[in-house]
């Protein structure tokens, strides 16, 4: 009898649950797809080779559970507290706790049942679409993703396990609650609130709080890249951030509506008065979930952000320090502890440019010399001075090495005259200053004649280096003899070549020799391949991440808005019943619903403007000009589409509440 | 004396189909400006029925009804809103004050949506709020007072627009006596200084016993009429006890 009952409740009430349904829904479909990527065969394989990647994927599985553990339970909880009243009445009937908790655990299990179903379906296609970025991301081509059995398990496992988890949180409460609060419920009264221009300037504080996190967060990275700190700031401007973003909330909802409600001629209009208290009632009850949904949505965005920064930066480094297809590198000082000197690769030139006209072919093969000029003259003008750089000297190319380097990567050749211009290596380089350098080489001086800007590349493994006369160059110490080649092919398999390519060496670092892998060759699409899989997982991480938690935090909204409906169905009544008309109604309910939905997303995406700001300068830190102008694009369009899933749930929700609560 | 509500051959059905419920049946009875009219009868007499066809709450389903000279029927539903707002005053059995405005809030929300100018309301809640001796509550929430005190916010808001009709739905209905004493000494007193007219359903025969004239419904049928004339109270509330006894119908009996 109760499952029929159960049955015709569930069938009955669809239309009321419908954002609990999609709310279940999605949160399944994104856990479906997340455990399908993590527990794909190519995941795994890659997680046994590579630690840190095993790491993020144990993060993401423990993440993902917290989420649908959080998500399940609100979301159960908020169709406990939609139906109490009901409930009281089959208690007060004759039913005993034990049917109602039957009854309330059919009709959640047919539900979660239902939207699991759907979740499941929807994430067969959320998946092949996280593979299909993944894999454009990676540079390789989109092909259909299999799906994993494990994931699949999981899933449903974490789904029952959370449904059976909130089953039994339901019944410890029908269990103990009185009937007359069932009924009643614990009425929500509005409790004055003192002192709100107090609370206006702690809302102001915490906005400072908030720009002193982001200026800690800057400081730290020029820190980290200056200075190789720690990075500690980074760390800690996460949560200066959340409690500037809470205090902010708290300090809103006690301040805002309340100062607005002094404004007698405002409130003395229409329905001005009733508006300001339904938000004040609900900002003041809500103000911490308020700001964590805030920084939740703030760390999302910021996240995708710096996720995407990160990509476009490692994609313009490698472009600067890979100028060509591959670059067979020279010797390096012994010093640095690498390689013994006089040990040479076993693989020769020729083994290797035979080893490369296997993959490709060779289109251009240029070699070239740098020279130590054994001083550090222009290192003066630049911030790589003192004690750490002790024995870091200037290097040097001849004019025509560099032009024939310069017009394969089809530039006009350079004319340094009488002096000497900079190559940089890094775009830092690019904004230094060497007027006034002058370089003393072969008894000759060479004036600093400008830098070439026209684009950036790191011909041997240094960020500086000058073009000079050919004449220059006599009798200076070589210290770098490296091939630059061009390849005919663009696309063979870099990664494969460069393990061809491989051998392995000596080298001590202060506890005994010991064997390590070496490779004499830059092989650029190997290095593509390599950090595009690595940023591949980072940025479809972040994504996933952010999406979730945008979603939680609408899914919140929406069901704390939904969750209130009883009481707003009464109030509009009563507006009803003293001449409100319909339309006046739905104006009322329209700027409740939506300044409750709206204020804590905000800051956030007032946020993605000094967070854009951040990460085009982060990208100046370490040295990346370009690809600037891309990041901001990234940014705009991450906080759009933030807004746009924003929008939808709020369009759902507005019409969801209009349905049931204006009275006509 | 004027015409404030006529009401012309009023019928109400409920329902479809097999199952139709006749819940007013030809009624017709006017109220003059300044009167206190009471409509009693048995549960399902159709009282609650016929004060919400005549507060726009519902539509008849015959008949028509005029306030002021007004024909509802005539009317739109935005019209009918703009005509709860400006003519008529409400006071229910519960649930009355918005439970998120203050005191003072809840009285000036009809002149609020009348968009009258805050000078006008401030003086308007003063005189309301003086004359009903509840000035010291306007900053208080509705939770923070008894129901008799509620009732008689209620009672501000509904006066404050200076309407033509007041309807009191079972006004007394969730007070004990004492406080229920003390709103009808407030409606009596609206009634004598303010002039206002008031239109009450109850099936209290205490709270009858204010009203100048009864109305007493059967089967959505008027059945009898009571003037009080120079009666004291108890001698009406003695003659309603007889007609309700007539009736044949529960009465609430102190």
């Amino acid at each position: 009898m109760f499952t029929k009952l159960a049955r015709r409740n569930v069938k009955r009430q669809l239309g009321n649950y419908l954002i609990y349904f999609i709310t279940v829904s999605l949160t399944v479909a994104f856990m479906f797809a997340i455990n399908n990527v993590i527990f794909s065969e190519q995941m795994q394989q890659n997680a046994e080779s590579e630690q840190s990647l095993r790491g993020l994927l144990i993060f993401l599985t423990v993440f993902v559970a917290c989420i649908v553990a959080f998500v399940l339970g609100y979301a159960t909880s908020f169709m406990l507290r939609l139906r109490k009243r009901e409930f009281g009445m089959y208690l007060t009937l004759g039913m005993t706790r034990r049917n109602i908790l039957s009854i309330f655990v059919t009709e959640t299990m047919l539900m979660c049942a239902a939207a699991l179903t759907v979740g499941i379906l929807l994430g067969l296609f959320m998946y092949q679409g996280m593979m299909a970025v993944m894999t454009r991301l990676m540079g390789a081509p989109i092909d259909f993703a299999a799906y994993s059995l494990k994931g699949l398990m999981l899933t449903v496992i974490l789904v029952v396990a959370m449904f059976v988890l909130s089953s039994v949180t339901s019944a410890i409460y029908l269990r103990r609650v009185k009937i007359y609060d069932l009924i009643h419920g614990a009425r929500k009264v509005e409790r004055a609130v003192k002192h709100p221009v107090f609370w206006f300037v702690v809302m102001l504080l915490a906005l400072a709080v908030m720009a002193v996190s982001l200026v800690i967060f800057r400081i730290s990275v020029a820190d980290t890249v200056e200075n190789d700190g720690r990075g500690m700031g980074m760390l800690a401007s996460i949560p200066l951030l959340a409690i500037g973003l809470v205090m902010f909330h708290i300090a809103l909802a006690r301040s805002i509506a309340n100062m607005l409600l002094k404004n007698r001629t405002l409130c003395s209009r229409g329905t001005n008065t009733f508006t300001l208290r339904q938000l004040s009632g609900k900002l003041n009850s809500n103000s911490i979930l308020a700001g964590v949904l805030s920084f939740l949505i703030g760390f999302a965005i910021i996240g995708a952000n710096v996720s995407f920064t990160m990509k476009v930066s490692e994609r313009e480094a490698i472009e600067i320090s890979c100028p060509f297809d591959v670059m067979l590198n020279g010797f390096e000082p012994s010093d640095q502890g690498y390689v013994e000197n006089d040990v040479k690769s076993p693989i020769t030139i020729e083994e290797g440019e035979a080893i490369m006209e296997e993959y490709s072919g060779i289109k251009e093969k240029i070699e070239f010399k740098a020279y130590d000029t054994g001083d550090d003259v222009l290192r003066a003008y630049t911030p790589w001075t003192g004690e750490r750089y002790e024995g870091v000297t200037d290097m040097v190319i001849s004019q025509s090495d560099f032009n024939r380097l310069w017009e394969a990567l089809g530039h006009e050749p350079v004319d340094v005259g009488d002096g000497f211009q900079i190559i940089p290596g890094a775009s830092q380089v690019g904004e230094m200053d060497f007027t006034g350098a002058e370089l003393g080489l072969g008894g000759k001086t060479y004036a600093y004649g400008g830098t070439i800007t026209e684009d950036y590349a790191r011909l041997i493994s240094e960020y500086l280096l000058a073009v000079v006369p050919d004449e220059a160059v006599e009798g200076l110490p070589v210290e770098y003899e490296n091939i630059a080649y061009d390849l005919e092919d663009d696309s063979y398999d870099g990664m494969a070549m460069q393990e061809e390519l491989r051998y392995y060496g000596v080298a001590d670092y202060g506890s005994g020799p010991v064997n390590i892998e070496m490779c004499d060759y830059d092989v650029k699409a190997a290095i593509i391949a390599e950090r595009n899989q690595f940023m591949a997982i980072l940025i479809i991480g972040a994504l996933y991440i952010a999406l979730v938690f945008v979603f939680m935090a609408i899914a919140i909204l929406a069901l704390k808005t939904l969750s209130g409906l009883s009481d707003d169905r009464h109030r509009y009544r009563l507006l009803s019943q003293l001449g409100t008309d319909e339309k006046e109604q739905k104006k009322t309910l329209f700027r409740q619903i939506f300044s409750f939905f709206f204020l804590p997303f905000i800051l956030p995406t007032l946020l993605s403007f000094p967070v854009a700001y951040l990460c085009g300068d982060m990208m100046k830190q370490v040295g990346i000009m370009e690809g600037i102008g891309e990041v901001y694009l990234i940014s705009t369009i991450i906080t759009v589409s933030v807004v746009v899933i924003y929008a939808l749930y709020f369009t759902a929700t507005y019409l969801i509440s209009k349905r049931n609560v204006i009275h006509r | 004396m004027d015409e404030i509500l006529k009401v012309e051959n009023v019928t109400k059905y409920y329902g479809s189909g097999s199952v139709v419920t006749k819940a007013l049946d030809g009624i017709s009875f006017t109220v003059g400006n300044g009167e206190f009219t009471a409509i009693m009868g048995a549960s399902g007499s159709g009282k609650s029925t016929l004060l919400n066809v005549i507060s726009t709450i519902d539509r008849v389903s015959a008949g028509n009804i005029f306030v002021e000279g007004k024909s509802l029927a005539d009317m739109k539903e935005s019209q009918l809103s703009k005509f709860r707002r400006d003519k008529l005053g409400f006071i229910f059995q519960e649930y009355n004050l918005l439970d998120t405005l203050t005191v003072g809030e809840n009285i000036a929300l009809p002149l609020n949506l009348k968009r009258t100018s805050l000078a006008k309301t401030n003086a308007l809640v003063a005189k309301v709020t003086g004359v009903l001796g509840v000035r010291e509550q306007l900053d208080k929430f509705p939770y923070e007072l008894s129901g008799g005190e509620r009732q008689r916010i209620a009672c501000a808001r509904a006066i404050i627009t200076n309407p033509a009709l007041v309807l009191a739905d079972e006004p007394t209905g969730a007070l004990d006596s004492r406080n229920s004493r003390i709103l009808m000494q407030t409606f009596e007193m609206l009634n004598r200084d303010l002039k206002s007219t008031i239109l009450m359903v109850t099936h209290d025969a205490v709270v009858g016993s204010y009203a100048e004239r009864i109305l007493f419904l059967k089967d959505g049928r008027i059945w009898s009429e009571l003037n009080r004339g120079d009666r004291d109270r108890q001698t009406m509330y003695r003659e309603i006890l007889s007609v309700m006894a007539g009736l044949g119908g529960d009465v609430d009996v102190h």
